[in-house]
């Protein structure tokens, strides 16, 4: 408990000075829990997910570093490795290839990565897995802008 | 129950019990090692099994031996690890912790300051989950990093264990806690921090004519950059203080009789 609030506090200060250095992805700690993160991260341009803005909530176990955040999405998302309903993100090194050289920012960076590269061969919705394993590229593609319109832009007007 | 991580030291019959039922050939070579050692400490499997047992074999050997030289030697071999991690790109506060926490138990080991711990502090220590795993990590970090920096060397050997690049075999197969060891990681650790470990095999690999023999490996590290030498090289000068059984998949640590 002592060792994951120290070291989150350690990545708090880096977050600060990395601000400048990363601006597609923007950290946020709680107030009051450290434990509690949510970051804002851009969809990766030449993706459908371009333009669109989407918030992440991270929560931060005792055992961190050791054990991974669990993080989802709490915009809405189309993509093959991200639950519809509930944000849940399949992604290995929040499960068994974490290891405490990630950080709440890299995997920040990881998760920009799989959105730009989904893997259709293990999907949390299977809908977009399926256009995708068809090679229904397009069909894909414009069901993920439509709900990056609709979920992850700000509404005009 | 979650399995101990430790267990007591007990004597090698504990392992022939083991294989009553099971086969002759395993049977003869605990034999045959009975005749050089006489204790064993068993570790849960839990994947973490090779770091645990070197841990604790290394800090017992420190304890026991009260070897100052050879703290101030390992200390700074580790100091030379952390410049490896940070020329690697590692922010610091990904691996401090972990560095700081083994380094303090090596000073506690040494007697004399208020901070020394007996042998009794050190398997309580062992077994506590949070400062064994945060030593694994520790164990983790440094083998990753020893990889990394002499990629062109491991190479070869990571394309003929897991066909992925050293990167991704170091994100995948080394840095993550519960991954098993291979030789690759047993030669890194050996390399970086600069001590030699023997690992005796109990499998049933065939003997030759002249009737049942255990096999065993040394790693040896040599100074510099050269690689590590292995037991028919000329490093005899060298005798591994840490001894390690290997059954297909788990480590436990051996200790030799006086």
């Amino acid at each position: 408990m002592q060792a994951s609030r120290a070291r989150l506090f350690k990545e708090y200060k880096e977050v600060q000075r990395e601000k400048v250095a990363d601006p597609d992805i923007q950290l946020v700690c709680d107030d009051t829990n450290i434990f509690k993160w949510t970051a804002l991260i851009k969809g990766p341009s030449e993706t459908p997910y371009e333009g669109g803005v989407f918030q992440l909530a991270f929560a931060v176990p005792e055992q961190y570093p050791l054990q991974p955040p669990q993080v989802r999405f709490l915009t809405k998302i189309f993509h093959p490795n991200v639950h519809f309903k509930t944000g849940e993100i399949c992604l290995d090194i929040l499960k068994t290839a974490w290891s405490p050289a990630w950080t709440l920012q890299s995997v920040c960076r990881a998760i920009i990565a799989l959105m730009a590269h989904p893997e259709a061969d293990s999907p949390l919705n299977c809908d977009s897995g399926n256009l995708l394993r068809s090679g229904d590229l397009r069909g894909y593609q414009s069901m993920a802008r439509m709900y990056t319109k609709l979920a992850a832009m700000p509404k005009k007007g | 129950m979650a399995q101990i991580i430790f267990l007591m030291q007990e004597p090698l019959s504990v392992l022939s019990e083991e294989y009553q039922t099971g086969s002759p050939i395993l049977l003869e070579k605990i034999q045959v090692l009975s005749e050089s050692y006489a204790a064993i400490r068993r570790t849960r499997g839990d994947g973490n099994c090779f770091f645990r047992s070197f841990m604790f074999s290394y800090l017992e050997h420190i304890l026991e031996s009260q070897d100052k030289a050879e703290v101030d030697r390992i200390t700074a071999n580790i100091e030379q690890c952390k410049k490896t991690l940070q020329s690697l790109g590692y922010a610091d506060f990904t691996f401090e912790d972990f560095f700081a926490l083994f380094l303090e138990q090596l000073e506690n080991v040494l007697q004399g300051n208020e901070s020394s711990i007996s042998h009794e502090d050190l398997v309580q220590r062992s077994r506590d989950q949070s400062v064994s795993d945060y030593v694994v990590m520790f164990f983790r970090f440094v083998t990753s990093g020893e990889i990394r920096r002499r990629s062109e060397f491991f190479e070869p050997f990571i394309l003929g264990l897991s066909n992925t690049t050293v990167e991704q075999f170091c994100k995948t197969s080394v840095e993550p806690m519960g991954e098993e060891s291979d030789h690759v990681h047993i030669i890194a650790l050996s390399d970086a921090l600069g001590v030699p470990i023997r690992v005796m095999y109990l499998d049933r690999s065939s003997c030759d004519a002249e009737g049942v023999s255990v096999n065993h490996h040394d790693f040896i590290p040599t100074v510099g950059d050269v690689q590590n030498t292995t037991s028919k090289g000329v490093s005899d000068s060298v005798k591994p203080f840490i001894t390690l059984l290997y059954r297909p998949s788990h480590y436990d640590i051996l200790y030799p009789k006086n």
